[in-house]
């Protein structure tokens, strides 16, 4: 169960996982090869990581101390939480109208408006995603993944923007999060508390 | 050169609008909104209104310089300057559409102020303030002023931390690359916001919005402008207020303010609860009940507030709300008598009313609370504690419900969320990772419980005195935020106090009667509860399965009529107690009782084995059926074995008897003969009920009173509905069999094969068994109702499918001139408000 044992491709499909959280399907033969080693779990079509698949990855991912991109990257990740809050809130008045009653998706001024949102969060994260990709590669895929979310949106089907159960603009974000968070080799719970601390301190 | 004229008619401020003659196509929303303000006599913003034809000319520094010193003088100082109480006046510059429309371009707040720059010397506060509003403004200015490019913006933004520093270097880049000099005056800034505005309407982002919404690529932008007063005051500040609580629909002033200037896109931030407002909130509450008057609908107003008191900045309806707060304003307003009965019966629809009543946990007031937090997903669930992801697919893969419970979750979680039936964490809000994956998933949740404590290395969850271990059973409230301990069983909820006078208006309103169809004591009591005028179905089938079972097969399947007769004696006793369960909690309302109706294979034993004996088992195979549907049931069975129907109506007469003389209560009897297609099938049941009738008469004493009627759910009876008419004193249409047999559908396989196809295909736009077929088999019904009126002018005609809880299915029922509709216990209250809005609005289809 060390970096020797897992092949390229292997540790690819083995980040990924733990980045989602999970995956679907039919097991690859990489998975069944991380599974033979102990870092991923095969449930019937699930796939889930292990702990020690977990840390595994943490270990690959995280950026040395050190590292000259650090200071940069961390000065982008604050700027990345508030519009974080601010993508979480948009999802919640996506499926939530401010009754507390379930969007139905009747009403299609409300839901040009909450699109319309959305774009100010868009714009306000391309910049980040640039400088994010420029000093982590590894972090390169999602602008891409993020536009198709919207462009599958426009398209017409609403479960795009916020649907946990295929790539939508909410999972890839999430999936992104994850990454910064494995990246920064920063805690969850560090993460929220340092998200409330950016955002309260900008308003009055 | 000569300047043209400046055309200040084509300048509208606030309050002036209605009186030129001018509406919303001009004035746009927003116009229209502060003229409504002013209308009402109440202290508005100083701040006017650039109609939409002379809005494009607004880019040009000689409008924009026009518009600022026509406010300048009704505000009495310059824009820009500082007042001796250390207040600084400048403009916000907003734009609205001639109607409703999102996707419009955001505030551009702080224009105005001199040489781009905030003064020196304002306390932090309001420095930054202003700053971080005036920066938004500034880099609109510089994109669509001095087209400097959007990511060089962003560099600057990215790079440079202070936001003083961050602007005067936006001012630089604008000076050295842009196309013209970043504006240092007032008017300068202006043209150009109205500019960026303008751009940012004709964007393809925008047009998206419009496009989506279905308004017109062309629509135009009307723009505002006002002036406010930035200070640190502590006495001032901003906020906005709804009329009513939009969780419990009750009116009162509910929002929030801030102390400061209003940034720009700033209401979803809630701030200060109200009643904390300096001043009071009684202006505001008396402003809200005048605008809901006014508009009919909930209104919401952005306010500022300072020394001087309230300016209403701003108004907006609320015509979109939920059940709760639609009903409630229909009513408050009925009752004011702003508006009247019927409009309030009109303004809450059916899916109002599914709203109100869906199920919710049953609580009987012994319930152990576990813990509350956050309702953030709604639905109920009850299942075993599962801490971990891993844990829940564990235990969901062995057939258990589970409740996920952890502290927070992340995307690892996603597997043992998916297992799970419902989700309970200890952090996060309804905004949280949590609530928002549930959502999509439509699982109950709960976040944010705070007063919940989790032991995963001891496997246990605790909150205030309850102590439980992974595996233990829970309930959880999406709707209320609250977990219990246990199983919570689900209920339908009781109407609330504006709901019930709703639809007791309704009843006022609506021609057609409203019965339920109901079995047993407990349907029955719920009906009535609901308000139901009677039972318009009981069917008897349903008291024979289970344990009963064997007697309707001794009776269907004996070999001697002397066994026969036995089970038939036996199954007259049973009926008794059947029947008078069900009359008690009728009272004297109508009961209309349907004759045993179920295809053969219902009663027949599946294996040899089940049967009593050999013999039995050897009918029993004789029996079978090809088609068990249109086989030997209903009235068919009763001709086959005719004591069936008699033993049936003699146990209704006797339990008729015991209710009468026991509890004086006199329900009437409509004894009802299904599956009728030949007249002569009704006329012969008819003499056995009737000589069962007399017989129970000479033996009691009693005349029971009943009226005979049959099922219209053949195509041959509705077109010989005038032939059943001569028996029959009453038809129900047996609207679920009808349309099967019209269609030639077997419903439970065009259901599960045909029916998704050819609704995507357009074939069927609706299910024919959720919603009446309106051309063919209402058709059938149309000529019934004709024909057996022809011959029984007062005949009661009621319809007792599914359909009857339907509203589409209710206004054909209407139109057809039927007398009552019967639908399930639950769907009563939908039925009544549907049937009023028929009355209301005839001949829809």
């Amino acid at each position: 169960m060390s970096q020797e044992q897992v092949n390229d491709a292997e540790r690819e499909v083995l980040v990924s996982i733990v980045v989602r959280g999970m995956a679907r399907g039919e097991a690859s033969p990489e998975h069944q090869s991380l599974a033979e080693s102990g870092l991923l779990l095969i449930k019937g079509p699930m796939i889930m990581p292990t702990p020690a698949g977990t840390a595994l990855v943490g270990e690959q991912l995280r950026l040395a101390a050190d590292a000259p991109e650090r200071e940069r990257l961390m000065a982008t990740f604050h700027r990345f939480l508030p519009v974080n809050r601010n993508l979480r809130d948009l999802c919640t008045a996506w499926q939530m109208r401010p009754d507390g009653s379930v969007n139905d998706h009747s009403d299609p001024s409300y839901d040009a408006e909450i699109r319309d949102r959305l774009d100010d969060i868009d714009d306000a994260v391309a910049p980040l995603l640039k400088r994010f990709a420029e000093d982590v590669p590894d972090l390169t895929g999602y602008r891409e993944r993020l536009t198709e979310a919207l462009d599958r949106l426009d398209a017409g089907d609403n479960a795009w923007l916020a649907s946990p159960l295929i790539d939508s603009y909410h999972t890839v974000w999430m999936h992104l999060h994850q990454h910064l968070l494995l990246t920064i080799g920063m805690s969850r719970a560090e993460d929220e508390a340092l998200e409330e601390q950016l955002v309260s301190g900008n308003h009055g | 050169m000569p300047q043209a004229p400046i055309d200040d008619v084509g300048l509208v401020p606030f309050g002036k609008g209605f009186e030129r003659g001018l509406d919303a196509r001009s004035l746009c929303t927003r116009g229209v909104q502060m003229e409504t303000l002013a209308g009402l006599g109440l202290p508005v913003a100083v701040g006017l209104t650039i109609p939409v034809p002379n809005v494009p000319g607004m880019v040009t520094v000689d409008r924009a310089a026009a518009a600022i010193n026509l406010l300048e003088s009704s505000a009495g100082r310059l824009v820009g300057a500082r007042t001796d109480d250390g207040g600084l006046l400048l403009l916000r510059l907003s734009a609205s559409a001639p109607v409703a429309t999102a996707g419009l371009p955001v505030d551009l707040v702080a224009i105005g102020l001199l040489n781009g720059q905030i003064p020196s010397g304002l306390p932090e506060k309001m420095h930054a303030d202003l700053a971080n509003s005036w920066w938004k403004s500034a880099s609109a200015i510089a994109e669509f002023g001095c087209q400097v490019p959007n990511d060089e913006i962003s560099s600057l933004d990215l790079d440079i931390a202070d936001v003083t520093q961050r602007i005067a270097a936006l001012i630089t880049v604008c000076n050295d690359k842009g196309t013209q000099p970043f504006p240092l005056d007032a008017a300068g800034q202006l043209a150009a916001g109205a500019q960026a505005m303008l751009s940012r309407w004709n964007s393809p982002r925008a047009a998206r919005a419009r496009r989506a919404q279905q308004l017109p690529a062309d629509l135009p932008l009307g723009l505002h402008l006002e002036t406010f007063v930035v200070t640190d005051h502590n006495d001032a500040g901003h906020g906005h207020a709804i009329s009513r609580d939009l969780t419990t629909g009750q009116f009162a002033p509910n929002g929030g303010f801030r102390h400061g200037f209003r940034a720009s896109g700033e209401r979803q931030t809630i701030g200060h609860p109200l009643n904390l407002l300096p001043g009071g909130v009684s202006m505001l509450t008396g402003v809200l009940a005048e605008l809901e008057g006014r508009l009919q609908s909930v209104a919401l107003v952005d306010f500022d507030y300072g020394p001087e008191g309230l300016t209403l900045v701003g108004l907006e309806e609320l015509s979109r709300t939920s059940a709760r707060v639609a009903t409630s304003l229909a009513v408050d307003l009925a009752t004011r008598g702003i508006t009247d009965e019927r409009t309030a019966v009109a303004a809450i629809k059916p899916p109002h009313v599914l709203e109100l009543l869906h199920p919710r946990p049953r609580l009987t007031g012994h319930e152990q609370q576990l813990v509350t937090g956050l309702a953030a997903s709604p639905g109920a669930a009850v299942g075993r504690i599962a801490l971990t992801s891993e844990e829940a697919v564990e235990l969901a893969e062995s057939g258990d419900s589970v409740i996920l419970v952890s502290a927070e979750t992340t995307p690892g979680d996603l597997p043992g969320m998916m297992a799970a039936a419902g989700i309970l964490t200890v952090t996060g809000g309804s905004a949280s990772h949590a609530a928002v994956v549930a959502r999509g998933m439509g699982r109950p949740a709960i976040c944010g419980a705070g007063g919940l404590v989790i032991n995963r290395a001891a496997g246990t969850v605790s909150a205030g005195e309850h102590v439980l271990s992974r595996g233990d059973v829970i309930s959880i409230d999406g709707d209320s935020g609250t977990a219990y301990v246990g199983e919570v069983a689900i209920e339908r909820p009781e109407p609330s106090f504006a709901l019930s006078t709703v639809l007791s208006w309704a009843d006022d309103v609506r021609r057609l009667g409203v019965r339920a169809n109901a079995d047993t004591r407990a349907d029955a009591a719920t009906a009535m509860d609901n308000g139901a005028e009677g039972i318009g179905l009981c069917r008897t089938e349903h008291m024979f399965l289970g344990d009963r079972l064997p007697l309707i097969r001794r009776v269907i399947l004996s070999h001697d009529p002397q066994s026969e007769t036995a089970a038939l004696s036996a199954l007259a006793d049973v009926q008794r107690e059947d029947f008078r369960e069900l009359l008690l909690a009728c009272g004297d309302r109508p009961v209309t009782v349907r004759l045993l109706d179920a295809p053969m294979h219902e009663f027949l034993p599946e294996h040899p084995d089940d049967a009593e004996d050999e013999h039995q088992a050897k009918m029993a195979e004789s029996l079978h059926e090809e088609n068990p549907m249109l086989g030997v049931r209903g009235v068919r069975l009763a001709m086959l074995h005719e004591g069936l129907y008699p033993a049936q109506v003699e146990g209704l007469f006797n339990a008729w008897i015991d209710v009468n003389t026991q509890f004086g209560i006199a329900p009437e009897l409509e004894v009802m003969v299904p599956l009728v297609s030949i007249p002569d099938e009704l006329l012969m049941m008819l003499r056995l009920i009737r000589r069962v009738n007399q017989e129970v008469a000479t033996r009691t004493g009693v005349v029971v009173p009943f009226k005979i009627g049959t099922m219209v759910e053949t195509p041959r009876a509705a077109l010989m509905a005038d032939q059943l008419a001569q028996s029959a004193e009453f038809l129900s249409f047996g609207t679920n069999d009808l349309t099967q047999l019209t269609y030639g559908f077997s419903r439970d396989d065009v259901e599960r094969r045909m029916l998704g196809t050819y609704l995507e295909r357009g074939l069927l736009t609706a299910s024919p068994f959720a919603e009446l077929d309106p051309i063919g088999v209402a058709g059938l019904m149309q000529i019934a109702v004709e024909r057996a009126r022809s011959v029984r002018p007062d005949i009661k005609l009621g319809i007792c499918g599914e359909h009857g809880g339907d509203p589409a299915s209710i206004a054909i029922c209407e139109r057809l001139g039927l007398n009552y509709v019967s639908c399930s216990p639950g769907r009563v209250p939908v039925a009544r408000l549907a049937a009023a809005h028929a009355s209301m609005h005839p001949a829809s289809h």
